[in-house]
C-alpha cells in the first residue's frame, strides 16, 4: 500500500519550494538529500511506469529475469500461456528474496527459507508439508501470492507500475507516443535485444542522469567534444563547420511533454547531402529512406515503414528523426547514426536506465537493440558500435558517468545545495512550419526546456497525493 | 564444483609451460611490462604490443545456480567487444584533449598474479591465463575501484623475440560493476 506522505521536509521545506518557476531554477539539495530520495521512491517510482527490460530477454515459458522497479527487486516472468508478469521479489512469509539468481527458468518459483511456492504469476502454490498447513488458515491462498505489478508491453518492453488504478500507460506516453512510435513501433517483426543489459554502479544520485536524459542536448557539445577531434565525427564536409565544431549538431527540433518525456530530432540533411551528394529538398521521402534507412534499418526494411507509420510521422522520420531523448523517470534512448571510416552509416539503437541505489548511487543498465529481421552482418556491426561508444566502455558515455559523480558532491555541499540548476536557456522559436507531429516543440538550436519541463512534473508527482 | 569445470570455456588443453621456465618467465615479463605500460598511461607504447588481428573482449557475469555455472559468461553483448583498430581508437581518444573520463587520469594499479603458460597447437602462440586485482583511485575520493577478473590471453611469439597480444577475455567478477565506466584497459 502506498500512504500519504506530506511533502514538507523535516526541517519544514516545502518540496515545492526547491523549484522556482519563475527563473527556471532547482535548488541543488534535490541531488543530495535522504529524505527527499525517500520520498521519490514512494511517489515517483511507486507510482509512474518503469522500464524493466525487453519481453525478447524471456523467449520461452518459465524464464524469467530479475529486475528493479525503484528501491525493489521484481521478477519478470513469462507464463505458459506466453503472458509476462511482473511481480515483487519478496516471500510473503518472512520477506526473503525468492529469485536469487539475474534470470533462469522455472515454472514455480520456490523460497529458498521456508519453501513457500509460487507460479510465474505470482500465486501461491503452497508450502512444504501440506497437511500441516504451515501457511496458517487466517489468510487464503488467494491472498498469499506475490505482490503483482501492472505491466504493459511496448514495442516489447516490459513496463510495470505499483500504480494499479493510475493512468494507463498511452495516457503516461501521451503526446510523447506519436515520436516513441516511430523508433519502437516502426518495423513488422519489431525489435529484440542483442543480449542482457550491461550494468553498472555510478556513484551519483539518479536524477543527474535522469535530467540529462530529458534531452540535454548542449553538454554534448563540451563534454564529448573529442567526437569532433578525433576519429569519424571530425571528418567532415567544409560547409558543416571545422573539426571540433560540433554546434551543426545540436540544430533540430525539441520535444517534451507535461509528463518529463523528451526528444531530440535531429536534422539529417546534413548526413543524407553528404551521403548522396543530393540536396535533402529535393529528395522525396522514399529516395531519402534509400539514402539513409533510419538507425538500424537496410534499404530493404524500409518498405515496412509505411505499414507502421503515418506519412506525418514518415516525414518526420526522414528529416528530424527522433534521435535521443528520455522517457520519465529515468530512461534515455539512442537511436543514432554512426559514421564509419568508409563514409557509410552505422546505427545504434540503445536504451538505458538509471536504477536508483540510494541518494548518492544509481546502477546504469544499459540495453542494445536490433531489429528482429535485421542482417547478421548489420546486428554485429551495430552490437561493436554500441558497446565501443555507450555503456560500459563506451567512449561517449565514460565522460557522462564521471560527471553525475561530481554534480552530486557539489549537492551535498552546505553552500553547494543551496545553488540552483539552471535552465534558462529557452526558446523563442515554436514549431517548425507546417511540423505534423504534437507535443511541447520548438526548433533551432538546443535549448534547456524539455529538461525544465521534466523537472515540472518531477514536481508535480512530489506533491502530489 | 563439478560441473563448473566441464563448462569452464575455452581452457586450453595444451601442455603447461613450466614455471620458472625460461619461456615461461618470458610471459610473465611480458606482462608485468604491460601493467607497467598501462599504469604509467604508456598507452601508445601498450598498442605497440597489439597484434593487428587483436581480439579484445570482457563478457558480462551473471548471478546464475552452480548447475547453470557455464551461464554466467555472457558472450553476446559484453562490456568491451573490440579489435586492434578499435582499441587504437581508444588509445587515440585518450591521448586527446578532451577525455574526461580518464583526464585528469585515475591512478591504477595492475596486479597480475596465477599465471599460467600453455602451449597451443600452434607453435608460434601460448595461452595464457592470469588473475588481476586491479585498483583504480579517482579524484580525493579515499576509495578505491576494486577491478577484479581473469585474463584470458593469446600471445603471439615474434621472430625480434618477445610477443604480441592477439587475444584478450577479461572475465570480470562482479555481474554489477562496482566502477563508474570501463575507460581504463583491463
Amino acid at each position: 500500500m502506498l500512504t500519504k506522505t506530506s511533502a514538507v521536509l523535516s526541517d519544514g521545506t516545502k518540496i515545492s519550494d526547491l523549484i522556482y518557476p519563475d527563473t527556471r531554477e532547482v535548488q541543488m539539495r534535490v541531488l543530495s538529500d535522504p529524505e527527499i530520495y525517500e520520498l521519490e521512491m514512494e511517489k515517483i517510482f511507486g507510482k509512474t511506469w518503469v522500464m524493466l527490460g525487453h519481453e525478447s530477454e524471456l523467449p520461452n515459458s518459465g524464464d524469467f529475469i530479475v529486475r528493479d522497479m525503484g528501491s525493489d527487486s521484481v521478477i519478470v516472468a513469462r507464463d505458459k500461456s506466453g503472458e509476462v508478469h511482473v511481480t515483487l521479489n519478496v516471500c510473503p512469509h518472512r520477506g526473503m528474496r525468492v529469485a536469487l539468481t539475474d534470470c533462469g527458468n522455472t515454472q514455480i518459483h520456490k523460497c529458498i527459507y521456508h519453501g513457500w511456492a509460487f507460479r510465474t504469476n505470482g500465486d501461491f502454490v503452497g508450502s512444504p508439508v501440506e497437511r500441516e498447513c504451515m501457511h496458517g488458515k487466517i489468510r487464503e491462498k488467494s491472498e498469499l501470492g506475490l505482490k503483482k505489478a501492472r505491466s504493459v508491453l511496448y514495442g516489447g518492453l516490459i513496463f510495470a507500475t505499483w500504480n494499479i488504478d493510475g493512468p494507463s500507460f498511452d495516457e503516461f506516453l501521451g503526446d510523447a507516443k506519436w515520436y516513441y512510435d516511430m523508433l519502437f513501433l516502426r518495423s513488422d517483426k519489431g525489435m529484440e535485444v542483442l543480449g542482457p543489459p550491461q550494468r553498472f554502479i555510478v556513484n551519483a544520485n539518479w536524477k543527474t542522469a535522469g535530467e540529462q536524459s530529458a534531452a540535454d542536448g548542449f553538454h554534448t557539445l563540451t563534454l564529448h567534444r573529442w567526437l569532433g577531434e578525433v576519429g569519424n565525427y571530425a571528418k567532415k564536409g567544409e560547409e558543416e563547420g571545422e573539426g571540433a565544431d560540433l554546434s551543426p549538431e545540436m540544430i533540430g527540433v525539441e520535444v517534451s511533454s507535461p509528463h518529463g518525456h523528451a526528444l531530440r530530432c535531429i536534422d539529417l540533411a546534413r548526413k543524407i547531402r553528404r551521403l548522396t551528394g543530393l540536396n535533402p529538398d529535393e529528395l522525396s521521402v522514399q529516395e531519402k529512406l534509400k539514402a539513409l534507412p533510419p538507425a538500424g534499418m537496410t534499404q530493404d526494411m524500409i518498405d515496412q515503414l509505411a505499414n507502421n507509420l503515418s506519412e506525418d510521422q514518415l516525414k518526420v522520420l526522414t528529416s528530424m528523426p527522433p534521435q535521443v531523448g528520455g522517457m520519465f523517470p529515468n530512461i534515455l534512448f539512442g537511436f543514432v547514426y554512426i559514421p564509419q571510416p568508409d563514409g557509410s552509416v552505422v546505427g545504434s539503437m540503445t536504451m538505458h536506465t538509471y536504477i536508483p541505489r540510494g541518494p548518492h548511487k544509481l546502477e546504469f543498465c544499459n540495453w542494445i537493440f536490433a531489429e528482429k529481421d535485421a542482417p547478421e552482418e548489420l546486428r554485429e556491426k551495430m552490437l561493436k558500435q554500441t558497446i565501443q561508444l555507450f555503456g560500459t566502455s563506451g567512449m561517449v558515455e565514460q565522460d557522462d558517468s564521471d560527471t553525475w559523480p561530481h554534480m552530486t558532491l557539489s549537492a551535498k555541499g552546505a553552500m553547494g545545495k543551496n545553488m540552483t540548476l539552471k535552465y534558462q536557456a529557452m526558446f523563442e522559436t515554436g514549431a517548425p512550419e507546417g511540423w505534423p507531429g504534437p507535443g511541447i516543440v520548438n526548433e533551432g538550436f538546443t535549448k534547456d526546456d524539455t529538461q525544465w519541463h521534466w523537472w515540472l512534473y518531477w514536481n508535480e508527482l512530489m506533491n502530489a497525493e | 564444483m563439478q560441473h563448473a569445470e566441464e563448462n569452464s570455456l575455452e581452457v586450453s588443453q595444451g601442455a603447461y609451460v613450466p614455471i620458472g621456465s625460461a619461456e615461461y618467465n618470458a610471459v610473465l615479463t611480458f606482462l608485468y611490462e604491460e601493467a607497467a605500460l598501462l599504469d604509467q598511461l604508456r598507452l601508445n607504447e601498450w598498442g605497440e604490443r597489439l597484434a593487428t588481428d587483436l581480439k579484445y573482449t570482457a563478457p558480462l557475469r551473471h548471478t546464475r545456480l552452480g548447475v547453470d555455472h557455464a551461464k554466467s559468461f555472457v558472450r553476446s553483448v559484453q562490456h568491451f567487444h573490440d579489435d586492434y583498430r578499435s582499441v587504437l581508437g581508444r588509445i587515440l581518444r585518450l591521448s586527446g584533449k578532451s577525455a574526461w573520463a580518464e583526464d585528469p587520469p585515475s591512478r591504477t594499479r595492475r596486479l597480475i598474479t596465477n599465471v599460467l603458460v600453455r602451449e597451443t597447437g600452434n607453435s608460434d602462440e601460448l595461452d595464457v591465463t592470469s588473475y588481476v586485482l586491479m585498483t583504480r583511485s579517482r579524484f580525493s575520493e579515499h576509495h578505491v575501484d576494486i577491478i577484479s577478473f581473469e585474463r584470458r590471453d593469446i600471445l603471439r611469439k615474434q621472430d625480434a623475440g618477445g610477443f604480441k597480444l592477439a587475444k584478450r577475455e577479461a572475465i570480470l567478477d562482479q555481474s554489477v560493476l562496482g566502477t563508474a565506466n570501463l575507460a581504463v584497459f583491463l
